[in-house]
């Protein structure tokens, strides 16, 4: 062999010592969860439920799913879980607006947009049942608790992504309009806002989406929408009523993510 | 310029230039969008009862709650290390499991692999429908069928992550340049030769960094799936809220921050050295 | 007119970019400045709208020192100046007219600036802006979806809705293929034969300088070492300005980007 060849010959890495090791301790990792979680089969109860929920899914209480009139069906439930996300997201987005300033290290000093990152982080960890607890504490259980618990929860995400946005203006405008006589009102209403404004809309649409799924679970504390009523008819083992559910929540939730996609597609494109 | 049933309604403006030429603008949407978000706001302000003067009169009692969170109870560390074990095995497994899952149903997904319509529209939909499902919701369902525990969390857990993944790693297969594919079998590798050499290279980083991103959001989910008694220390968050119990559920709720932040910082570098 | 006398500038790392500088320039000329890389073409024209400073020697626009303006009267002085850049500045994310109108926003009332309403006679002006360069039928695009060469005639446009006395143009074909290059060129051309605005145009293709420009300034190290008519510019002359015939610009090396 070429002795130029030979030498680069072996000084191609040699990674199998790593990799072996990331795969012993990924072994190691996998043998202790299956040591922690008691793998249990279905037993007889466990299959009758299922078959009983799939029977549900199949042959839905459709008076409930269609019940456009009374307030207690499907359709107002669904309504008001999207009320809940809508208005948690709108305020969480204009929560995020200031903070995400606070945090963006190209607008405050260093120390500044650190422990504003350290709060987010803070309230981005506590999950939103425990904040939906809490809420119901301060209004009672009800939709509300879940407008404030989504409003809080959401600023996280979206003042991080908002951050991306505004780390990522081009500032070559601000220069041009310098150029030009702007002063500084002028700079941001015409230079930046128009940058910020349909990337921050995107932002919000994309954590509507989300918003939307996490306001599903809130009424499993109390905290309105759809959740609560879901967690009744299972426990009383009205399976019907639970297919019906289950049904208007999927058909909402898909049909969500496909006109929010595609609203988010038009914004991007123009 | 095309002409929606919008320009119909309301009309372009038209500008005459100096030297004769008109120019149409079409009417601004924003008005019409901005009114719509208006009402949509309005109604729901109605329907979910928010009323800002409670906040005002009762947010302090948020504040009461808060601050009762500090300092934590350090004694009850000993009654977290069970559930919070619970918890980080229940998420890693239902991970591993689920990503493994995901690989089968992301090229059955894909159509560029699997050249059937009916077959690759039936997974698409399968894992679009899975996905809807809020991973609380599914452990709800999961305590039923399996019983209250770990499994149904793993179980929970597991399927969220083989919806995520899946539907990923499809977009991600059907988006990888066939052309290298197109020219190892021209070299006359086998088909499976060709995919092993041409596709998963390029495939293969996505997955493993997705994998470990599903992973950091699993260990979140499954900490409170105990709350609909799926295991882990969700129980313990129930049960303490539920006591009012709050600088014990101040302790839970650091150990989590400690442990998601470590978790988080681990699987980051990893997906660093990854891209 | 444009008047430097006796101009020198060092930037605060102590880089001595203008070296005795002393030229005039008359309303109406059309100017190129040609150089190296680094030499103070840039420089040059930035003290002229105060987007630098200088440090000593006095720069006379249409009677006014430039130094002697504050605050204020620095952003009225810069309205009768318009500016071309390299990488167009631009806001992508909104429509071409749009743009246009930004250089009209320091006259609007407070109410209309906030609101972004802008007076019909305007928008009638932006657009007649953008016929002047041809992208008339663009005006409601948005301005990511046009080609390099039409976003530097948005850039252009702009610039004329400003109505300014003299258009600064740093680099303004340097990211553009050579046909279109010429395509801009010929507009500023047409721009200064129409409205008798004066131009300064930093260029590193040395054939577009001598096609399109009256006059041609030759800058080194900081120091004019040619100025004259651009018919006069002979391979000596060049040679003065790069340095030695290696250093001559040619069609591939024009690319070099300024900040
Ligand atoms: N903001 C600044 N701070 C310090 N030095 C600078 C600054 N801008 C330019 N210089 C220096 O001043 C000198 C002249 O720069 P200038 O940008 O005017 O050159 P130029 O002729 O425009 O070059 P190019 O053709 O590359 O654009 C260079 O040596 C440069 O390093
Ligand atoms: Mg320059």
């Amino acid at each position: 062999m070429n002795k130029s060849v030979q030498q680069q010959l072996e000084k191609a890495p040699n990674r199998t010592l790593y990799l072996s090791t990331i795969g012993i301790i990924l072994a190691a990792l996998l043998v202790w969860s299956f040591m922690g979680v008691n793998i249990t089969g279905f037993d007889q109860r466990g299959t009758q439920i299922a078959s009983n929920i799939f029977s549900g899914l199949f042959s839905p209480d459709l008076g409930f799913l269609f019940d456009f009139t009374s307030g207690g069906g499907v359709p107002s439930l669904l309504f008001e879980t999207i009320a809940i996300a809508f208005l948690g997201t709108i305020f969480g987005s204009f929560l995020a607006i200031p903070i995400s300033f606070l945090m963006s290290p190209s607008i405050v000093s260093r120390p500044v947009a650190f422990v504003t990152r350290l709060v987010v982080i803070f309230i981005r960890t506590i999950p939103s049942l425990v904040y939906g607890l809490m809420f119901i504490r301060v209004t009672g259980p009800g939709p509300y608790a879940g407008v404030l618990t989504m409003s809080l929860t959401s600023i996280g995400m979206i003042s991080r992504l908002y951050v991306d946005v505004i780390e990522n203006l081009d500032r070559s405008v601000l220069e041009a309009m310098t150029s030009m006589g702007c002063n500084t009102y002028e700079k941001i209403r015409y230079g930046v806002l128009p940058q910020l404004f349909s990337s921050f809309l995107s932002v919000t649409i994309y954590r509507y989406d989300m918003n939307l799924r996490d306001a599903t679970i809130l009424g499993l504390v109390g905290a309105g929408g759809i959740g609560a009523p879901l967690i009744f008819a299972m426990r009383a083992y009205r399976w019907s009523e639970v297919g019906s559910i289950l049904i208007g929540l999927v058909v909402l939730i898909l049909a969500v993510e496909i006109f929010s996609n595609k609203l988010r597609e038009r914004l991007v494109n123009g | 310029m095309q002409h929606t049933i919008y320009d119909k309604i309301f009309k372009p403006k038209t500008y005459t230039l100096s030297n004769g030429k008109e120019v149409k603008q079409r009417a601004s949407r924003v008005p019409l969008v901005l009114l719509i978000v208006l009402f949509i706001t309005i109604v729901s302000w109605e329907v979910t009862n928010v009323d800002l003067s409670l906040l005002r009169t009762r947010g302090y009692q948020f504040i009461v709650i808060l601050t009762d969170l500090f300092p934590p109870n350090w004694n009850f560390l000993s009654n977290i290390w069970g559930p919070l074990f619970d918890t980080i095995q229940m998420s890693l497994l239902g991970s591993i499991a689920g990503a493994i899952l995901a690989i089968p149903f992301a090229l059955l997904s894909s159509s560029n692999i699997i050249r059937n319509r009916v077959l690759n529209g039936f997974f698409k939909l399968f894992l679009s429908i899975l996905r809807t499902l809020p991973t609380l919701i599914s452990a709800l369902i999961a305590t039923f069928v399996f019983g209250l525990g770990t499994m149904a969390g793993t179980v929970a857990i597991f399927l969220f992550t083989l919806s995520y993944i899946g539907k990923l790693m499809y977009e991600h297969i059907e988006n990888v340049d066939m052309g290298a594919f197109e020219a190892h079998e021209s070299m006359g590798l086998t088909k499976v030769e060709a995919f092993r050499y041409a596709i998963v290279p390029d495939v293969l980083p996505t997955y493993l960094s997705v994998s470990l991103y599903a992973f950091e959001g699993n260990i979140r989910y499954a900490a409170i799936l105990g709350y609909v008694g799926a295991g882990g220390v969700g129980l313990l968050l129930d049960e303490r809220l539920g006591w009012r119990d709050y600088p014990s559920v101040g302790m839970v709720l650091l150990t989590l921050m400690v442990v998601v932040f470590v978790i988080e910082r681990i699987s980051e570098y990893f997906r660093m050295k990854l891209t | 007119m444009i008047e430097f006398k006796d101009v020198n500038k060092t930037y605060p790392n102590g880089v001595t970019a203008l070296n005795n500088v002393n030229l005039t320039i008359d309303q109406g000329e059309f100017v190129a400045i040609i150089g190296l890389s680094g030499a103070g073409k840039s420089t040059l024209i930035r003290c002229i709208n105060r987007m630098h400073e200088i440090n000593e020697g006095t720069l006379t626009v249409n009677g006014v020192n430039v130094g002697k303006l504050r605050g204020k009267q620095v952003r009225r002085f810069r309205r009768k100046i318009g500016m071309i850049f390299q990488s167009f500045n631009l806001v992508t994310r909104t429509s071409v007219i749009n743009n246009v109108l930004i250089s009209t926003v320091p006259e609007l009332s407070w109410w209309r600036k906030l609101l972004g309403l802008f007076p019909k006679a305007q928008k009638v002006d932006a657009l007649e802006a953008l016929d002047k360069v041809g992208i008339l039928d663009k005006a409601y695009n948005r301005v990511d979806q046009l080609s390099g060469g039409q976003q530097q005639r948005v850039a252009l446009a702009r610039t004329i809705a400003q109505h300014p006395d003299i258009i600064l143009a740093d680099e303004p074909v340097a990211s553009l293929d050579p046909v279109t290059a010429k395509v801009v060129m010929d507009d500023f051309k047409k721009i200064n034969k129409e409205t008798n605005m004066s131009i300064l145009i930093n260029i590193h293709h040395v054939e577009l300088a001598l096609e399109y420009a009256d006059r041609v300034i030759g800058i080194r190290q900081g120091e004019v070492v040619y100025d004259g008519k651009s018919e006069d510019v002979s391979q000596d002359v060049l040679d003065k300005i790069y340095g030695s015939i290696d250093n001559v610009p040619k069609m591939e090396d024009q690319e070099e980007a300024d900040l």
